[in-house]
């Protein structure tokens, strides 16, 4: 009975969120040429991984001990976690806006939570472009390496684009919390973040110095989105700063971090005072 | 115009310049952000050339000092854009949407003169945080200082030109807001095509032949790939006018774009909301 219960409200959920998705596009589609330049946008936008992916092939032979084709996977499944994140959660580094705006009080009297409301206020086009370069730059990175794929490789991979789209979520949610105080001064770290996620987390952390390595890994965990789980994919442990049971255990680290970031923005929520209009 | 009504000008154009830095002032977290992106970009690009040359003496004609000097500069000289005005909120877009875009043209100031001097204070507030981050960057080894006598002068010259083109770029794009009214996204494609087309993302060296002859074709390099190999002494002094002529020659055909655009956009002032 119960069972039936949550059944009928999950499909009751994902109707709502189809229609209001449906409506978003309908609106974006008004700005015909906006619409299409915010598809290439995303396409252009993520392509410059694969400019400088096209750059490391051609004249080098490899970064941090990884081979070109181990450099492409690492910024592949990055890129199609935040594919996900991108479809799921892109308006959560929107809320300094929507906050600025006053948009928040009148999600506050509508009889839906407000988190969902936020996540589902606008549909970003632009994540159909970054779909298609992370698809490409998948199938670059298939081609140049010699994997046996198993079927613990293939969940492991569905589980780490999930799990690295989580933490990311989580991150930016965790992050968001601040805007509902000063959204002037966190849309500019919402930016950085994103610019440090997408930058640092395309290529093999052991680059960097281990301090900087060691930051990346256990203070902003950008190390679990795609590095962790490409080192599981291709058997390179060597440099990942932490043993292989817990890069094995990477993709539930979205999940733990995402947890935690939406009680942490639900208690900044009951204290939320109306600052924009 | 009298000595003391030129005066009275300047004074007004300053008092304009200075939005940007007040606005700025008035936000230090903004500035703090600022500081750890540039520095964050910096280093990882500086970490990732240096992990590129680790068993490379030689690629694209370039050495590790100067392929590391290259992207480094890259990064700092993205600073001197016009700045993002959206959460001011005083973006062309926001005007446009509001409705305020039809105050620029009731001022006694043209919008044309408004428009050019804002970006100016833009630009150079972006000087000061690229100076400070090239005064670090030199200091600590990370960029070498530029080889030779004619290097230096012939870097300004080639850069100031490569500057005046990137502003009259980014005048087109807001100037499409009184066709398109909506100029995000076209913002976001031209600043791509921007980035990979000057060589921000990676030096045009390294890419193929027809790519670089294509781009020879397009103002882009002369925006960032000019100035930036001339200063590593990728391209050698004795090629310096020629390179020089072809950015001057960019900036006289952007300008006139730009003032038949400003003139035809006069015309067609649309208020959206307000």
């Amino acid at each position: 009975m119960a069972g039936g219960t949550a059944l009928r409200r999950s499909v009751y959920r994902l109707r709502l969120s189809w229609k209001l998705t449906s409506l978003n596009v309908r609106a974006r589609l008004e700005y015909r040429v906006e619409f299409a330049l915010g598809i290439l946008a995303g396409i252009l936008w993520q392509a410059s991984v694969m400019v400088f992916a096209t750059v490391l092939i051609s004249r080098f032979p490899g970064l941090g001990g990884w081979s070109s084709g181990g450099v492409l996977l690492i910024a592949s499944i990055r890129l199609l976690s935040h594919a996900v994140y991108g479809v799921l959660f892109a308006n959560v580094n929107r809320l300094h806006a929507i906050v600025q705006e006053g948009k928040l009080e009148a999600f506050l009297l509508r009889p839906l939570p407000v988190y969902r409301q936020v996540v589902l206020h606008q549909f970003h086009i632009n994540t159909f472009g970054d779909l298609a370069v992370a698809v490409t730059l998948f199938s670059l990175a298939l081609r140049r390496l010699a994997l046996e794929w198993t079927p613990f490789k293939i969940v492991f991979l569905c589980a780490a684009v999930v799990g690295g789209a989580l933490i990311e979520a989580a991150v930016q949610t965790a992050l968001s919390c601040a805007a509902l105080r000063s959204p002037t001064a966190t849309a500019d770290w919402t930016g950085w973040l994103d610019h440090t996620l997408s930058t640092f987390g395309n290529y093999p952390l052991a680059i960097l110095p281990g301090a900087v390595s060691g930051l990346l890994t256990f203070v902003l965990p950008v190390a679990f989105i795609a590095y962790l789980p490409a080192a599981v994919l291709t058997g390179t442990y060597e440099g990942t700063l932490v043993p292989r049971e817990i890069a094995l255990a990477s993709p539930c680290a979205g999940v733990v971090l995402f947890l935690a970031a939406r009680r942490l923005w639900n208690w900044n929520m009951r204290r939320y005072e109306g600052i924009g209009g | 115009m009298t000595p003391v009504g030129a005066v009275a000008t300047i004074g007004r154009l300053c008092r304009i310049t200075r939005v940007t830095w007040l606005s700025e002032l008035l936000e230090p977290g903004r500035m703090v952000s600022t500081a750890i992106q540039v520095g964050s970009q910096v280093f990882l690009t500086a970490c990732l050339w240096t992990a590129l040359y680790a068993h490379t003496e030689v690629s694209a004609g370039l050495q590790e000092h100067q392929a590391v000097g290259y992207a480094v500069l890259a990064v700092l000289a993205s600073r001197l854009r016009p700045l993002s005005r959206d959460m001011a909120p005083d973006s062309f877009y926001r005007h446009m949407r509001e409705g305020t875009i039809l105050y620029w043209f009731l001022r006694p100031l043209p919008p044309h003169r408004y428009h050019l001097v804002r970006a100016l204070g833009d630009q150079a507030h972006g000087l000061l945080w690229v100076l400070a981050g090239y005064g670090l960057c030199t200091t600590a080894g990370v960029v070498p200082l530029p080889d030779g006598r004619w290097t230096l002068p012939a870097f300004l010259v080639s850069m100031f030109l490569g500057q005046v083109i990137v502003y009259q770029l980014s005048l087109i794009l807001d100037l499409l807001c009184f066709w398109t009214v909506a100029n995000s996204n076209a913002l976001h494609v031209s600043h791509f095509v921007q980035s990979l087309l000057s060589g921000a993302f990676a030096p045009l060296w390294f890419f193929p032949g027809w790519f670089t002859t294509a781009n020879s074709f397009l103002p882009f390099q002369s925006t960032l790939h000019i100035p930036l190999s001339i200063y590593v002494g990728r391209i050698p002094v004795n090629r310096v006018p020629r390179e020089v002529a072809v950015q001057a020659v960019w900036c006289l055909l952007l300008w006139l774009i730009t003032r038949t655009l400003w003139k035809r956009a006069e015309s067609r002032v649309a208020v959206q909301g307000g």
